[in-house]
């Protein structure tokens, strides 16, 4: 069963819309590092914000009023992607749409004041406003209620394999053929906890550029924003194949796992892979793997322009495959070593004619997954 | 409504059976202690040791001791960072794989609601206060939710993907129900599902601030009802395609006949007082299982005590259900949030395998608003055929999962 791409929606820290985004990457625009600092001053970091003004178009709804701002990411990207698919559900026709939300951090911001107002002043301060946004469902159920949807909702936590293994999981959802659509929705948002907490994993580095499998791993730069695709049966893009993976775990096991996944998934001729390198050491299992199994075909990775956005980021690197195979162009590939022994280009790149693409996602936290798209 | 048959296979659909199971809760460690605790009657809520309840209306949960839960770790240094969550399930998938050793899954789903929280407790209390943060990569390299299902599948060399669902308190059911249509639409042949939490600080006092929690004893369906306790677990259960296991002779515990989710959009934290989403969510089981509702032999409800979830899953009941016996174990335990509905579903076994009804204890007076039949305070002896679990939770998700004895 091969399902289809019938809509897409993308927030991000270069704005919001997916033509407007792709056409910003492809002028090898990379969005402007915010400096953050912790909250007793200690360290600075730096982060890709989304800019408000992504956001200033989208419909406010009573579920926003309270919620963090993961929620209105999400928001946007999914009524983004239904509007471009055309489809406007109604108490009926919702019914036949499933959600899925893949995240990994969730509403950190919320949970992190909650928190914090119980280990300083006691737990009979505690906000009984702020804790149900700190579950990870809360952004999923608002979305739902936005739209109405009364079947099934799942919330898949993971790392930044999650986005893939949520659209695994819309494929499953979909053998069910009351079900017209699957929304898939990934989102993040991010904050200084976040940034400790990756500078703690050595993940972190502290200022851009991001840079992608450098011979040594300076580390990421953490972003946000949301991804949604809308799976349906009928679409420009088939997903043609998805590969679940598998955890590896440890570093040195990375390699093999993904080399894996390219075996299973490089059946077609592929012309150019979406890898997930951030700049951290994923950068290295994945040059090696992608050397070793598909050596000839194209290698792109939205993260030095982008950041590194977790929970969404392979909902980001589904859109852009996608954008790819139907402009028959990849973006260039910022702040890469020349003596990278990939397919890579610094300039944006034709690949016309191209009919398959490998998104690849490779988490920090052991999982890795991949799929396959390709053009009708 | 469903058709009144009692055959429930769909055209074409493979029939799913539950083939191993384990199980770690307040009511016991592994399957036998569980059984015990729940023919007895037991009250395992006591006072919480964890944290501190300093301020919070609520001082008691369903603990699980770390002196027996730690027993069995492994050595190594590996062995000591893991969360208490990773070792709940590898004791859940250790008892499980102990009756199917053999057994691959494809695939594993799990829920939770908060994964290694208390370690992200930790960390942030550490940084709060300026103090060591020297365990700090230990934390945050164990704190993600997928982490301790990662945990149990490497203690046991399983290397399946791991699906983490985190749909609040419906998160186990959801895993178990997902699992089920994976198997039952043919794509797979074995997964594994379940679901754990672990007690944390931050979700405590997150119920406690809502007052959905009570300094009482937890009461579900009782008139006098003011809230519930939480609790903490783990449970797995391995999913086989029936007739795959009947080749290969493998020993048969129930099959899951029927799945049904729904979401209502009502609240985050209130059901619809309506019930119009519980009472979808076993509609679409029973659809699932084109089965009717009098052929259901008893609810293992949702039942967390608070005011308006027992309101909404009575009336949703009593709309669909005649005088069918319903109890709400939760009493017993506390709510294990993502585990309770994995846990629910094994003590539901556990009601088909030895034909009783599990008890709904501190049950004093009936709510005249709720039309049910309350398994009250005592076991039941009982014909089991077809039971029904329910798991609701935050953000209107709402899930139902039916089991039916095996009958070769």
């Amino acid at each position: 069963m091969n399902l289809a791409i019938a809509g897409m929606g993308w927030i991000t820290p270069l704005g919001s819309g997916v033509d407007p985004v792709w056409e910003r990457l492809l002028q090898g625009e990379e969005a402007r590092a915010e400096k953050i600092t912790d909250q007793f001053g200690d360290q600075c970091y730096s982060v890709f914000h989304v800019p408000e003004s992504a956001l200033a178009s989208s419909a406010a709804h009573p579920r926003l009023r309270r919620a963090s701002v993961i929620s209105r990411f999400a928001a946007a990207a999914g009524v983004e992607a239904l509007e471009a698919a055309g489809v406007k559900p109604d108490s009926q026709s919702a019914q036949r749409i499933a959600l899925v939300f893949a995240i990994s951090n969730g509403g950190v911001i919320y949970t992190k004041r909650f928190y914090r107002d119980i280990v300083e002043t006691g737990a009979q301060s505690a906000s009984p406003l702020l804790f149900p946004e700190t579950v990870f469902n809360a952004p999923a159920s608002h979305l739902a209620a936005i739209l109405g949807i009364t079947g099934a909702t799942y919330t898949l936590v993971g790392d930044s394999a999650v986005g893939l293994m949520a659209i695994k999981m819309a494929e499953d959802l979909m053998t069910n053929e009351a079900l017209d659509y699957c929304l898939v929705v990934g989102a993040e948002e991010v904050d200084w906890l976040l940034c400790d907490a990756y500078r703690r994993w050595r993940l972190l580095r502290l200022a851009p550029p991001v840079e992608p499998f450098a011979r040594i791993d300076r580390g990421m730069i953490l972003s946000e924003g949301a991804g949604a695709i809308l799976i349906g049966r009928d679409g420009p893009i088939i997903i043609e194949a998805t590969q679940a993976g598998g955890h590896y775990r440890t570093r040195a096991e990375t390699e093999g796992k993904i080399k894996q996944i390219l075996y299973d998934l490089s059946q077609a001729k592929i012309d150019f892979v979406i890898s997930s390198a951030n700049g951290t050491f994923i950068d290295k299992a994945e040059c090696g793997a992608v050397q070793g199994i598909i050596p000839n075909a194209f290698v792109y990775t939205a993260k030095p322009a982008l950041g590194e956005s977790v929970g969404a980021a392979g909902l980001w690197q589904v859109i852009l495959g996608s954008q790819a195979l139907r402009c028959g162009e990849l973006p260039p590939l910022l702040h890469a070593e020349a003596t990278i022994p990939l397919r890579i280009s610094p300039l944006r790149i034709p690949v016309a004619g191209a009919r398959h693409t490998i998104v690849l996602s490779c988490g920090v936290n052991q999982q890795v997954a991949g799929l396959r798209l390709s053009i009708r | 409504m469903a058709k009144s048959n009692d055959t429930n296979e769909k055209r074409g659909a493979a029939r799913v059976a539950v083939v191993a199971a384990g199980v770690v809760s307040p009511l016991g460690f592994g399957l036998s202690e569980t059984l015990d605790s729940l023919r007895e009657a037991r009250d395992c809520v006591n006072g919480v040791t964890r944290f501190s309840v300093t301020g919070c209306r609520c001082k008691t949960a369903g603990q699980l001791p770390d002196e027996r839960l730690l027993e069995r770790r492994c050595n190594g240094a590996h062995a000591r960072r893991r969360h208490r969550a990773s070792h709940m399930v590898i004791q859940a998938l250790g008892e499980a794989l102990t009756q199917e050793p053999q057994f691959k899954p494809e695939l594993t789903v799990v829920g939770t609601t908060s994964g290694g929280m208390s370690y992200g407790e930790d960390y942030f209390r550490s940084l709060n206060r300026n103090s060591s943060l020297r365990r700090s990569p230990t934390w945050i390299a164990n704190y993600p939710a997928q982490k301790p299902v990662i945990d149990a599948q490497e203690a046991f060399g399983i290397s399946a993907p791991c699906q983490v669902i985190a749909n609040a308190c419906a998160s186990g059911t959801n895993a178990i129900g997902h699992a089920f249509e994976c198997v039952r639409s043919g794509r797979y042949q074995r997964l594994l599902a379940g679901g754990y939490d672990a007690l944390s600080e931050l979700v405590f006092v997150g119920f406690d601030s809502l007052r959905a929690s009570t300094p009482e004893k937890c009461r579900p369906f009782d008139r006098d009802r003011t809230g519930m306790v939480l609790g903490e677990g783990a449970a797995v259960l391995a999913l086989e395609n029936l007739d795959a296991a009947r080749v290969r002779g493998a020993r048969v515990l129930a099959e899951i006949i029927g799945y049904g989710i729904s979401t209502d959009n009502f609240h985050m934290t209130q059901p619809d007082p309506s019930g119009i989403g519980p009472r979808q969510a076993m509609e679409r089981a029973l659809g699932s299982a084109n089965i009717s509702a009098d052929v259901v032999d008893y609810i293992n409800a949702h039942g967390t005590a608070t005011a308006f979830n027992d309101a909404a899953e009575g009336k949703a009941i009593s709309a669909l259900f005649d005088r069918v016996p319903v109890s709400s174990t939760k009493s017993m335990m506390g709510h294990s949030l993502g585990a309770a509905g994995a846990i629910e579903a094994i003590i539901s076994l556990l009601a088909l395998q030895h034909q009783f009804l599990p008890p709904n204890i501190n049950f004093h007076a009936a709510d005249e608003d709720i039309d049910l039949n309350v398994v009250a305070n005592e076991a039941q002896s009982a014909v089991l055929r077809t039971v029904l679990s329910n798991s609701f939770g935050f953000g209107g998700t709402n899930a139902s999962i039916l089991m039916r004895k095996f009958e070769a």
